[in-house]
């Protein structure tokens, strides 16, 4: 029996009826990896946690997490995960009380409930606050007593659902590290986010949801090689030019593109490698005299990369 | 040592739970009433308000005390119901639910943190009672069917508490109706007067509909008059409205998904 896995077999759920919340959700995870969940507003990142951690019941499909099937042994699950949802989540007692109460819920024992409180606390910069009550902390304060406070307990699987959201690039870059180094000791994570830099970072493999399934997988590497080095670069000619599209292709004739537009004096290019091609794009312009008076690098949003994903 | 999940939560509802807000309104309230409302009433009128029944002269202050600690089986479901909408309105529901515990074993939190805090909470007004003082009787039969009806009534509010956490939509909602019922409930019934001849009619209609009239009237039998065939009774009612009203609860509760 595969342990400490993830395993999802074209799960459709439907709040209202009509409309596909999961529309075949399909993927895996193995043990000790971090899997991320990529997607939009809407595209079915919450639901899928929410079925995985048997919170909500689905149409169709199935699927099993740590060995255990999300329906059957739904009890069996929940003694196994952890889970940081995305809307808060907090009990009305001082920072320090949630951790202890924490502990206490998971029937952690006293001695080690307060080392792993303390560890926390420091990791997480919570020091200062540890006697605040909970309602007292700023958005991003109680985001982090939330994430800090699940790792009170043991789990082989984790589910962070946008854990990140509203934290400052420190604090991020560290729970990011930390969630690394659990999973280098076997946790597996599921993580979901609409961050491409951050899936990035920490994701081993990530799995691009859209519409309530699986559009795009793959490792970090093969997806930055296939949409994550695409930039946009506009180039503003000077106001006299009215170039036309033909012309501008034969200029760049040596060089192959993603997508070239022109209108007026306005180039877009988006191209892998730019950093790479920049040089010899500004000097096939000068040798052409199209003077160039301002240039623009943009990186891909995550709706760049969807609208390619989707439009594929 | 193992402690069985539901006691878990029950412990963790008492921790949340002990904050100066909640104790200043399941304790400071009633002990407000106690003294002030008890004094108040006698002092103005030292003979006029005593009261008579069974032919027996009470002092306002002794019939006053049964009837603040039947609140306490308000208050308490008041205080665990309510933690359902808090625990929905918090995260912390969602949060349990994926957490080692079954659905029941929530619900049996609830419950156990309300009689907790009833027992607690009775007990301490009957020490207040007890140093007014008040002249109660105390026998055996007396203390038992105290005890099981204050059970029995705290029971039955977190069980209504538990109805109304679980249909409210929002924050407004929950609490205008918990205002709403504290003060109908609490003053539309025995706990503080008598029923009498003067009482108007449709006063009389929902203190005969209010099981704080019921709890009132059990407790001043416990405590004052003695055990007799009408506590029976009474005892019966609430009883069957603690049923009624759970099972309205378990449908409920039974039907919450998760989020408000
Ligand atoms: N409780 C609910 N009732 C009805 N529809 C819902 C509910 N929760 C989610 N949905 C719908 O299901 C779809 C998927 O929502 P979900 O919350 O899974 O998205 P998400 O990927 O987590 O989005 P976000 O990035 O905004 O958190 C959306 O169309 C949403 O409107
Ligand atoms: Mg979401």
């Amino acid at each position: 029996m595969p342990e400490n896995y993830i395993e999802i077999e074209n799960l459709r759920k439907t709040y209202d009826g009509k409309k596909y919340a999961l529309d075949g959700l399909t993927f895996n995870t193995g043990k000790g990896e971090i899997y991320g969940l990529l997607g939009k507003n809407g595209a079915g990142k919450s639901t899928s946690i929410k079925i995985m951690t048997t919170l909500i019941g689905f149409n169709s499909g199935k699927g099993t997490v740590a060995g255990y099937d999300i329906v059957k042994e739904a009890a069996k699950i929940r003694k196994c995960i952890g889970v940081v949802q995305q809307e808060e989540s907090y009990d009305f007692a001082t920072v320090e009380n949630n951790f202890k109460l924490a502990g206490l819920l998971w029937e952690v024992g006293r001695e080690e409930r307060d080392s792993r409180m303390n560890e926390l606390i420091d990791l997480f910069g919570l020091d200062e606050i540890r006697k605040k009550r909970m309602f007292d902390l700023s958005g991003g304060q109680k985001k982090r007593v939330q994430v800090a406070r699940e790792f009170m307990h043991d789990m082989k699987v984790i589910f962070l659902d946008e854990p990140t959201v509203g934290l400052d690039p420190i604090m991020r870059r560290k729970i990011l590290d930390y969630i690394r180094q659990k999973a280098n000791k076997g946790l597996t994570v599921l993580f979901t986010t609409q961050n491409l830099e951050e899936a990035d970072m920490i994701c081993d493999r990530i799995g691009i949801i859209n519409n309530g399934m699986i559009v795009e997988e793959g490792t970090s590497s093969q997806l930055k090689n296939k949409y994550g080095n695409l930039r946009t670069l506009t180039i503003w000619a000077g106001d006299e030019s009215m170039l036309s599209k033909e012309q501008v292709q034969n200029i760049f004739s040596d060089l192959s593109f993603d997508q070239l537009e022109v209108k007026e004096n306005v180039i877009t290019i988006i191209t892998k490698n730019l950093e790479k091609n920049l040089g010899k794009i500004m000097s096939l312009l000068s040798a052409n005299n199209i003077q160039v008076e301002r240039i623009n690098v943009e990186n891909p949003t995550l709706d760049d990369v969807f609208i390619k994903v989707v439009q594929k | 040592m193992k402690i069985p999940a539901f006691l878990r939560l029950t412990i963790r509802n008492v921790v949340v739970n002990t904050d100066m807000g909640t104790m200043i309104f399941m304790l400071g309230l009633p002990t407000l009433y106690l003294f002030v409302m008890g004094f108040m009433f006698q002092g103005i009128v030292p003979t006029g308000l005593q009261i008579k029944q069974n032919g027996l002269d009470i002092p306002y202050t002794t019939f006053l005390a049964p009837g603040i600690i039947a609140l306490q089986s308000f208050t308490a479901g008041n205080i665990g119901g309510g933690m359902l909408w808090s625990d929905r309105r918090w995260g912390m529901f969602e949060q349990i639910m994926v957490g080692p515990f079954r659905r029941f074993e929530y619900l049996l939190g609830i419950i156990c943190v309300s009689i907790f805090f009833a027992i607690v909470g009775s007990l301490i007004m009957l020490a207040f009672a007890l140093a007014i003082p008040v002249s109660f009787n105390y026998n055996l039969i007396g203390v038992l069917s105290f005890l099981v009806t204050i059970v029995m009534g705290t029971i039955l509010f977190s069980s209504l508490f538990l109805i109304i956490s679980g249909i409210a939509k929002s924050m407004q909602a929950y609490q205008t109706i918990t205002i709403v019922l504290f003060f109908l409930l609490d003053f539309a019934s025995t706990s503080f007067y008598n029923i009498t001849s003067s009482t108007p009619v449709w006063l009389v209609y929902i203190a005969d509909i209010n099981p704080l009239t019921y709890i009132s009237n059990i407790l001043r039998d416990s405590f004052i008059y003695g055990v007799n065939y009408q506590t029976f009774t009474s005892m019966g009612i609430i009883f069957a409205g603690m049923v009624v009203l759970f099972a309205i609860s378990m449908r409920v509760y039974r039907n919450i998904r998760s989020g408000i």
